[in-house]
C-alpha cells in the first residue's frame, strides 16, 4: 500500500473526527501541530483509522506512536498482517 | 509526626531515591530538597510573609511540585491554576483568593501585570533549608476553585489539619501501605484534588512519582509507564479503563500492588475485567467530595466474591477512620436502612467553610446534634452491614408525571443491553413537561432492540422519549462525564 494513499485516508479520518481540515499531515507531524488533536480525540481518530482500513492496532504500537510517520508504519504493518492471513 | 515533618524526613532519609520521574527525566529527593530550599529563599526575600495563600501555575514539572513543598514548609497554602484554563478565569481565581504572589516555572509568565511572579526554576542555593515554620492547624494547605452554578468560581479551602486528618485516615488502613520502592502514577491536573493524594502519599514514603506530560496521549502513556517503568501503584478515574477496555487482553501487569479509583461511578463489570490485567493488585473504590479532603469512604473490590453493587455500580464502602456518614430524607429525618436519601458527611477532613461565600455556607452545612455536617448533594443508601451505595446526584433524581425516577437505574439497563457509555438526562419538552432523554456513546446503534429491552425491564414512564447518539462523550477536566455539555445537545435539537 502506498504511503501517499495512506496519508490521504488518514487525513480524511482526522478531518472527520476533528471537524476541520486546517492541517497538513507529514511524516514528522505530531499532536502539537494539529489543533484539537489531544487524548480523547486521539482515541477517536485511532478508531476511525481502524475502521477505514479494517485493521486493529496493537497496544504496543499505539504506545510508541508519536508522529504521523509512526502511524503510517503501523497501518502498513497491520495491512500486511491482514493480507498474509487472507 | 505531622505530614509536613514526614515530608522533611523523606528528603533527609532517602536522598538518593527517585522522587519524580517527569517526561523521562528523574529527580532525586536530594534534588527536591535543594529546589525546595531555593524557592523558600525567594519566598522569604520577596516578603510573601503576610499572605497565607500563593498562586501556583501548575506546569506539571519538577519545580511546580517543589513549590508546593516549599510553601508547606513555610506554612503557606497554594492556589493551583491550570495552564489550559482561560487566562481570565485564572486571574479571577487569583483575585478571589486575594493572592499577591504567583509561583511560576514558565519561561515567561503571563501574570506579571497583576502579581509579583517568582520564577521557581532559578537556582539560589545549594544548601538545605528544611526548618519548618510553625503554623496554626487551621492555616490553609491549598484551595481548589470549582465552577460554581452561578458562574463565580467557588473556593474550597483545605487546612493543614484537614490534610493531616486525611493522611491519618489512610495510614490506619492495614491494606494500603506504600514502601520506598513503589513507583506511583500521578495523572491528575493539580486543580483536581486527586493530584494531592497521588503526589503526597508517595512522598511521605520515599517512593517515586511518575507523571504524564501534558502533550502526551494520556491513555497510552499510562500503559507505557506501566509496562516500561513497572509502575506499582495506580490512582485512576473510571474513564481511563473505559478507554483502555479494547486493549485489556494486551495488558498484563502483575507488579501492580494497588489500584485506586474515584471521581465517578465505578461499574462492577468493567472493573472485574480490569482486575484480570492487574491480578495481584488490591483495588479500591474511593468516594469523597473535595469539601471533605479527597476521600471520605472506601470499598475494597474482591474478584473472588460477589461484590456489593447497586444498579451495577460498585459500593462506595464504609466511611474512613474519623468520618461519619448520615443519610437524611427530604424532611431531614434519618433514612432507614435500604432507603435512598441525601448523604451528609462530618469529621476533621471537612473544610471549615467555602472561601468567603456566606451565601453558599448557609445552605451547604448543617448542624445535627451539635455536629457540623456537609451536605453532599449525593443520593445514597446504606445496607444492614453498613456499606454505602451511591445512586447519583440528588438532582439526578427527577419526577416525571408524579413518579420519582432515578436516572442511574435507566442507565443501568441501557448498559446491560449495549455495554455502552450512556447518560440518562431529564429534559423539559416544549409543553414544559419533564421527559427522559437518553444519550449513548456510539455512532450506529440500532435503537429499537434497546428500547424493547428497556420496556421489558422498566415501567413505561421510565422509558426515554428522546435519543441522541454521540460519537464521543465530553469529559470534564476531572475525568467525569460532562453532563452539562451533553444536556445542550437536547437544547439545540
Amino acid at each position: 500500500m502506498e504511503k501517499k494513499y495512506i496519508i490521504k485516508k488518514i487525513t480524511n479520518a482526522f478531518s472527520t473526527v476533528l471537524e476541520h481540515d486546517d492541517f497538513e499531515l507529514k511524516e514528522e507531524t505530531t499532536a502539537e501541530d494539529v489543533s484539537g488533536w489531544e487524548s480523547i480525540t486521539h482515541m477517536m481518530i485511532i478508531a476511525e483509522i481502524e475502521n477505514t482500513f479494517g485493521i486493529r492496532f496493537k497496544l504496543m504500537d499505539l504506545m510508541q506512536m508519536n508522529t504521523i510517520g509512526d502511524l503510517i508504519q503501523s497501518v502498513i504493518k497491520e495491512v500486511d498482517t491482514l493480507s498474509k492471513n487472507v | 509526626m505531622t505530614f509536613v515533618e514526614k515530608l522533611r524526613n523523606s528528603i533527609l532519609q532517602y536522598p538518593n531515591n527517585i522522587a519524580f520521574h517527569i517526561d523521562e527525566t528523574q529527580y532525586t529527593y536530594a534534588q527536591l530538597g535543594i529546589a525546595v530550599s531555593s524557592i523558600r529563599l525567594v519566598l522569604k526575600e520577596q516578603d510573601v510573609g503576610q499572605n497565607p495563600l500563593v498562586g501556583l501555575v501548575t506546569n506539571d514539572d519538577f519545580y511546580t511540585y517543589a513549590s508546593i513543598i516549599a510553601l508547606w514548609f513555610e506554612g503557606k497554602g497554594y492556589v493551583p491554576i491550570n495552564t489550559n484554563a482561560p487566562v481570565e478565569r485564572n486571574r479571577e481565581v487569583l483575585v478571589l483568593a486575594e493572592t499577591t504572589h504567583v509561583l511560576d516555572s514558565s519561561e515567561t509568565s503571563i501574570y506579571t501585570d497583576s502579581h509579583s511572579v517568582i520564577n521557581t526554576t532559578k537556582h539560589h542555593t545549594s544548601a538545605l533549608h528544611l526548618d519548618l515554620n510553625n503554623s496554626d492547624a487551621n492555616t490553609l494547605a491549598y484551595i481548589i476553585f470549582t465552577s460554581g452554578t452561578t458562574g463565580v468560581p467557588k473556593g474550597v479551602p483545605i487546612s493543614f489539619a484537614n490534610l493531616q486528618a486525611f493522611v491519618n485516615a489512610i495510614a490506619v488502613d492495614p491494606d494500603f501501605e506504600l514502601v520506598p520502592s513503589d513507583r506511583c502514577l500521578q495523572m491528575f491536573e493539580m486543580t483536581f484534588d486527586f493530584s494531592v493524594v497521588s503526589y503526597l502519599l508517595p512522598l511521605l514514603s520515599g517512593a517515586s512519582i511518575y507523571t504524564i506530560p501534558k502533550s502526551a496521549i494520556k491513555y497510552f502513556y499510562i500503559v507505557k509507564l506501566i509496562q516500561e517503568h513497572k509502575i506499582t501503584v495506580l490512582s485512576l478515574v473510571p474513564s481511563i479503563i473505559h478507554y483502555l477496555q479494547p486493549y485489556f487482553q494486551e495488558i498484563q501487569a502483575p507488579q501492580i500492588r494497588y489500584c485506586s479509583f474515584g471521581g465517578s461511578a465505578l461499574y462492577e463489570d468493567i472493573v472485574s475485567k480490569w482486575s484480570k490485567c492487574i491480578p495481584n493488585a488490591t483495588i479500591f473504590n474511593y468516594y469523597g467530595p473535595t469539601e471533605c479532603t479527597i476521600y471520605s469512604s472506601c470499598y475494597k473490590f474482591d474478584s473472588q466474591i460477589k461484590n456489593k453493587t447497586y444498579n451495577g455500580i460498585l459500593s462506595i464502602g464504609k466511611p474512613l477512620h474519623g468520618i461519619e456518614f448520615v443519610i437524611l430524607d427530604q424532611n431531614g429525618n434519618e433514612s432507614p436502612v435500604g432507603e435512598l436519601g441525601e448523604l451528609y458527611i462530618a469529621g476533621h477532613q471537612q473544610t471549615l467553610e467555602y472561601w468567603k461565600r456566606e451565601d453558599v455556607n448557609q445552605t451547604s452545612f448543617m448542624n445535627i446534634e451539635g455536629v457540623r455536617y456537609y451536605k453532599t448533594g449525593d443520593l445514597c443508601y446504606v445496607d444492614e452491614e453498613g456499606f454505602f451505595y451511591y445512586s447519583g446526584r440528588e438532582d439526578f433524581q427527577v419526577k416525571i408525571r408524579g413518579y420519582r425516577i432515578e436516572l442511574s437505574e435507566i442507565e443501568f439497563y441501557i448498559k446491560q443491553h449495549a455495554a455502552l457509555n450512556c447518560v440518562a438526562i431529564d429534559i423539559v419538552n416544549e409543553l414544559g413537561n419533564t421527559e427522559i432523554g437518553m444519550v449513548v456513546e456510539t455512532k450506529d446503534l440500532d435503537v429499537k432492540p434497546l428500547i424493547t429491552h428497556l420496556k421489558e425491564n422498566l415501567p413505561e414512564y421510565k422509558i426515554p422519549t428522546q435519543i441522541i447518539q454521540l460519537k464521543e462523550f465530553p469529559y470534564t477536566i476531572n475525568g467525569k462525564i460532562d453532563r452539562r455539555t451533553i444536556r445542550t445537545h437536547f437544547e439545540t435539537k
